[in-house]
């Protein structure tokens, strides 16, 4: 199966909290790549929540993810058209299913058939929460972008989603240098050692061995997160993906790329209701713009700067 | 300014940076990590108290580290413009009228490099070369031109009014014989480190 894996890209979709517009921006992103020509696959993985779906007007679709996790169906037949040239779906299963219940088998069978799918890019997006199954799932990508919106509560569960995918991460990188518990024991004794938060966690680490920092460097090289922020209402709102830029480098200890925002707008609200693809029937919307620039970066690896000026003397 | 790197990380500025640029960072920096954005407040104990305290303890000695880094630079380059030697000083003697090629030929006697002026006064080298060999077209107005060349003439340690006096007539005529409206050598966006 492993030697049939096709050159496609993986984009994976979180953020933590739920109601930030994961499944809206990647039903927009996926729509935006489709229509430049590239084929693209998206993949409902909220397992809970499922409604990826609705976003292109389509009734529950007769094949899941639970054909192929219960049935042993390939990804291929469960996929479905989404009415848009180019743009395959996966959908996943109604609330009959938990994320939890997919077991560590179940689960490496579903990532080495998402790498194999015939695609040049697929999208996966992701539930709330930061179950182990959540962000070994946004681990997989190459592309690991963060929704999320300018409330504390949504910062607050993005810090959280971040923090477990790194720890996640990390625990991954070791073991496979034969040094299984290493995290788990600093972490665990980490006010002996003086630690008070990943980024010291990280400092620990690379400074404890010239071997370490080594492996260390190495596995984490390229590790980059993309924040995207959606239903920005105000200047000061599209300033926090900058501020996030320099917080998750300074207290997180990872770089972030801010690749872009896309504003609060009604129309969005009620094209959702009216069950319309977004990005077609809402051409003069500048959230469509947002929407295409913000998934132009992500491809190129690039970001928006925000000039980095305080605002009447605040930030 | 070597071994200063950390500082100039922990200002999250590019080595190159200038004055203006540690300034806004610093403020920057310092307004976000002492306030109580709501990206800040959300880290709850991630960023507690404690560690706030011993960020902008850092971020204040790194501060201080390279403001003193780019003084130094500063003096060191004042000190050059000092070293006019006696040699210099006796062909600027005999000199009676400031030009383009004169100011670019003092400089070369001097051993200055265009990049030591633009080291001190943040002025682009093309701008500077144009000075010397007369590429009026990139100024878009006198009142750059007129602000470059004090800049410059303060570096190589000429009386600045002396020279405007002299240089700034040639643009005049320039100006009013040969300007083009549509014609810009150079582009004016102001190439700044982000």
């Amino acid at each position: 199966m492993e030697n049939s894996a096709h050159n496609s890209t993986i984009w994976a979709i979180g953020g933590g909290k739920g109601g930030t517009g994961k499944s809206f921006l990647t039903s927009c992103m996926g729509t935006h790549l489709a229509m430049q020509g590239v084929r693209t696959t998206l993949i409902d993985a909220d397992l809970g929540g499922a409604n990826l779906h609705s976003f292109f007007g389509l009734n529950a679709p007769r094949h899941t993810l639970a054909d192929f996790f219960e049935k042993k169906k390939p990804l291929q037949e469960i996929t479905v058209h989404s009415g848009i040239a180019n743009l395959q779906m996966i959908a996943a299963p109604g609330a009959s299913m938990e994320s939890e219940s997919i077991n560590h088998a179940q689960k490496l069978k579903l990532f080495r058939h998402i790498r194999s799918l015939e695609s040049d890019n697929i999208l996966i997006d992701l539930g709330a929460g930061t179950h182990v199954n959540t962000t070994d799932t946004f681990l997989l990508a190459d592309r690991m972008i963060i929704v999320t919106s300018p409330e504390i509560t949504s910062l607050e569960n993005m810090y959280q989603f971040i923090k477990s995918v790194y720890f996640r991460k990390l625990k991954a990188i070791f073991k496979t240098h034969g040094l299984t518990s290493l995290i788990q024991d600093i972490w665990k004794n980490r006010s002996t050692y003086g630690i008070r938060n990943l980024k010291e966690l990280i400092g620990h680490i690379r400074q404890s061995s010239p071997q370490m920092r080594d492996i260390f460097d190495q596995e984490m090289g390229g590790f980059v997160l993309y924040i995207v922020l959606n239903q920005v209402k105000t200047p000061r709102d599209i300033q926090i993906g900058e501020n996030l830029k320099s917080i998750c480098m300074n207290v997180l200890g990872l770089p972030a790329i801010y690749a872009g925002y896309s504003r609060y707008d009604e129309g969005v609200k009620d094209s959702i209701n009216k069950r319309e693809p977004f990005m077609l029937f809402n051409r003069l919307s500048p959230v469509v713009g947002e929407i295409r620039t913000l998934t132009n970066n992500i491809i190129a690896g690039t970001g928006v700067t925000v000039q980095r000026e305080l605002r009447n003397g605040g930030l | 300014m070597e071994g200063c790197e950390k500082y100039f990380d922990i200002l999250e500025l590019p080595y190159d940076a200038s004055v203006e640029d540690l300034n806004r960072n610093y403020n920057y920096l310092k307004a976000l990590y002492s306030g109580d954005a709501i990206e800040i407040t959300a880290l709850n104990s991630d960023f507690s108290n404690e560690i706030s305290r011993d960020y902008l303890a850092r971020l204040d000695e790194a501060y201080t580290k390279v403001r003193e880094g780019m003084e130094n630079r500063k003096t060191t380059s004042a000190q050059r413009k000092v070293e006019m030697g006696e040699e210099v000083r006796q062909w600027l003697r005999q000199i009676d009228r400031f030009d383009g090629p004169l100011l670019k030929e003092l400089r070369c006697r001097m051993g200055v490099e265009l990049e030591d002026i633009h080291a001190v006064t943040r002025i682009q080298p093309e701008y500077l070369a144009c000075i010397e060999n007369e590429g009026f077209s990139a100024f878009r107005a006198e009142a750059y031109l007129r602000s470059y060349l004090i800049e410059y003439a303060r570096f190589l340690g000429l009386d600045s009014n002396r020279v405007l006096a002299d240089y700034l007539p040639r643009y005049r005529a320039w100006s009013e014989k040969d300007r083009k409206p549509d014609v810009v050598e150079v582009g004016y966006v102001l190439t700044k480190s982000v």
